[in-house]
């Protein structure tokens, strides 16, 4: 079996921004692919992903949604987004698999200052490694999708892992594994665009005209892609229509990161020339 | 050798001026490792990544009561007069160790005076982000944000007078650092830099 666990690119070092080669990177890409017309409102990924992954259960109300819960948290990484809109004079669910999209290019990476911290894998997965994670949340700026969750008790940062211990030895996420009726699908990413490309000429001929695929350009395409059958109206679904892998936060602290040395750097040689032009100013002893 | 000493700073006002000055500087070797990822080397000065994480705010804490000790303790002396303003019109002199043409200075200089209000100022900034960011479960991201880069620029501005700091206190102006290890400085220190207070000191 192909090696899976091949590493990309590394939080805080060089690799974060020239991707890592290896022997290994031929491997295979994977992604997941939601229909989100094929979701009947079940849930059971949610369930599934809270028990492979072994998260704490929170105490949920009803709060007039078909959703189980208001909010993603870092122990709930899958939540199924039940947006109600009015299409002609329907009701229709704009439905949302609201988890990280494994994002080619990841904001969260590139905003991380901890060295090994989030970790991209080859295969297209992006993980973050809670015993490196200095809780600093920097990644929470940087991921234009509003994806990781700061924990309180832990004071580090959680999200979708892809069920990377699944996938390391050739199953598919417990998600995918769950849903009956095959809204979630997983598999080598270019099958999983030719099979998005089937799915959004269907909808069309169906009536759907305005049907799309979503793996947006500006992270590089995604690990997570999404069909919708109403492209044009993605703020609906909760889905951004330009995301970008180095959001405006991250740009107010990259110019900060450059200000700031130039800022010391000419704070130390300007002592430094001032020293060489006038030397030290000493009193003049008493005799 | 044995030069008249005169007392410029007690006891108190050394401790706290060294319970401020080193907890800054763990403050701010720990603040650049979380913001540049080629310096996040320094956070094994205080044992690692999360450790550090942990530790920052919790020195902080100990920063912002210093630095507010530290307010009461000096603010009195810190009031820009009128001959201030002259030695302020004169700083170029004062740059260039031109003291003849530099008006005579108190007990501390309209420079120090500024960096005073400045640090104050800073020290206030830093408490209050400082303080939101240890708590950040409490508020959203993007307010989060601008804390973290208001933080991150007050430190830079922090940074750059630390360095001022300690540059004019050590190798800029021989004899000013010992006023803050035993406290006491000679008279003809005091004489060049503060001849005000020098006066005071010896008619008494
Ligand atoms: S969706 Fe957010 S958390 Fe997930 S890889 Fe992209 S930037 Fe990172």
């Amino acid at each position: 079996m192909p090696d899976t666990l091949a590493i990309k690119r590394i939080s805080a070092s060089p690799s974060a921004l020239i991707p890592l080669e290896s022997l290994r990177s031929g491997g295979p890409v994977y992604s997941k692919l939601v229909d989100i017309s094929k979701c009947i409102g079940c849930k059971g990924c949610e369930v599934a992903c809270k028990e492979w992954n072994d998260l704490k259960v929170e105490q949920t109300s009803n709060f007039g949604s078909m959703q189980s819960h208001k909010d993603l948290s870092s122990n709930t990484w899958l939540l199924m987004r039940f947006n109600e809109v009015e299409i002609g004079d329907d009701l229709s669910w704009m439905i949302k698999k609201d988890a990280c999209l494994h994002c080619e290019e990841p904001g969260c990476l590139f905003a991380c200052p901890a060295p090994g911290a989030i970790v991209q894998y080859q295969n297209g997965i992006v993980d973050f490694n809670q015993d490196q994670c200095i809780g600093c949340q920097n990644c929470v700026s940087g991921c234009p999708f509003d994806i990781p969750r700061f924990d309180k008790e832990t004071k580090t940062v959680a999200k979708c892992n892809m069920c990377i211990d699944r996938v390391e030895v050739g199953l598919e996420p417990a998600c995918v594994k769950t849903c009956p009726t095959n809204a979630i699908q997983w598999g080598i990413k270019d099958d999983m665009l030719a099979l998005a490309e089937k799915k959004v000429e269907t909808m069309k001929r169906r009536g759907y005209e305005h049907a799309a695929l979503y793996n947006p350009g500006g992270v590089g395409g995604t690990h997570m892609m999404y069909v919708v059958p109403h492209g044009d109206r993605l703020e609906d679904y909760s889905l951004p229509a330009h995301p970008v892998a180095s959001p405006a936060p991250l740009g107010g602290l990259n110019v900060l990161r450059r200000v700031g040395s130039y800022l010391l750097g000419f704070g130390v040689l300007s002592a430094l020339a001032h020293f060489l032009a006038v030397g030290p100013m000493s009193p003049e002893e008493d005799s | 050798m044995s030069q008249p000493l005169l007392l410029r700073f007690t006891f108190l006002h050394r401790v706290v001026h060294w319970v401020v000055g080193m907890t800054f500087v763990v403050l701010l070797l720990t603040g650049l490792a979380f913001s540049y990822p080629s310096l996040f080397w320094l956070t094994t000065l205080l044992g690692g990544g999360p450790a550090a994480r942990v530790l920052h705010p919790q020195i902080g804490a100990v920063f912002g009561v210093g630095l507010l000790v530290m307010f009461v303790l000096w603010v009195r002396d810190m009031f820009l007069d009128a001959p201030d303003r002259q030695w302020l019109g004169a700083i170029k002199h004062y740059a260039a160790h031109e003291h003849d043409k530099v008006p005579p200075a108190g007990k501390y200089n309209a420079g120090q005076k500024l960096f005073f209000w400045l640090q104050s100022l800073l020290g206030v900034l830093f408490v209050a982000t400082g303080l939101l960011l240890w708590f950040p479960e409490s508020f959203g991201s993007g307010l989060l944000n601008t804390m973290r880069l208001l933080h991150f620029a007050a430190a830079l501005a922090g940074g750059l007078l630390l360095i001022l700091h300690v540059y004019l206190g050590t190798v800029a102006y021989p004899g000013t650092a010992r006023g803050m290890i035993d406290g006491k400085v000679t008279t003809a220190w005091a004489r060049l830099h503060h001849p005000r207070w020098s006066g005071e000191r010896v008619e008494r």
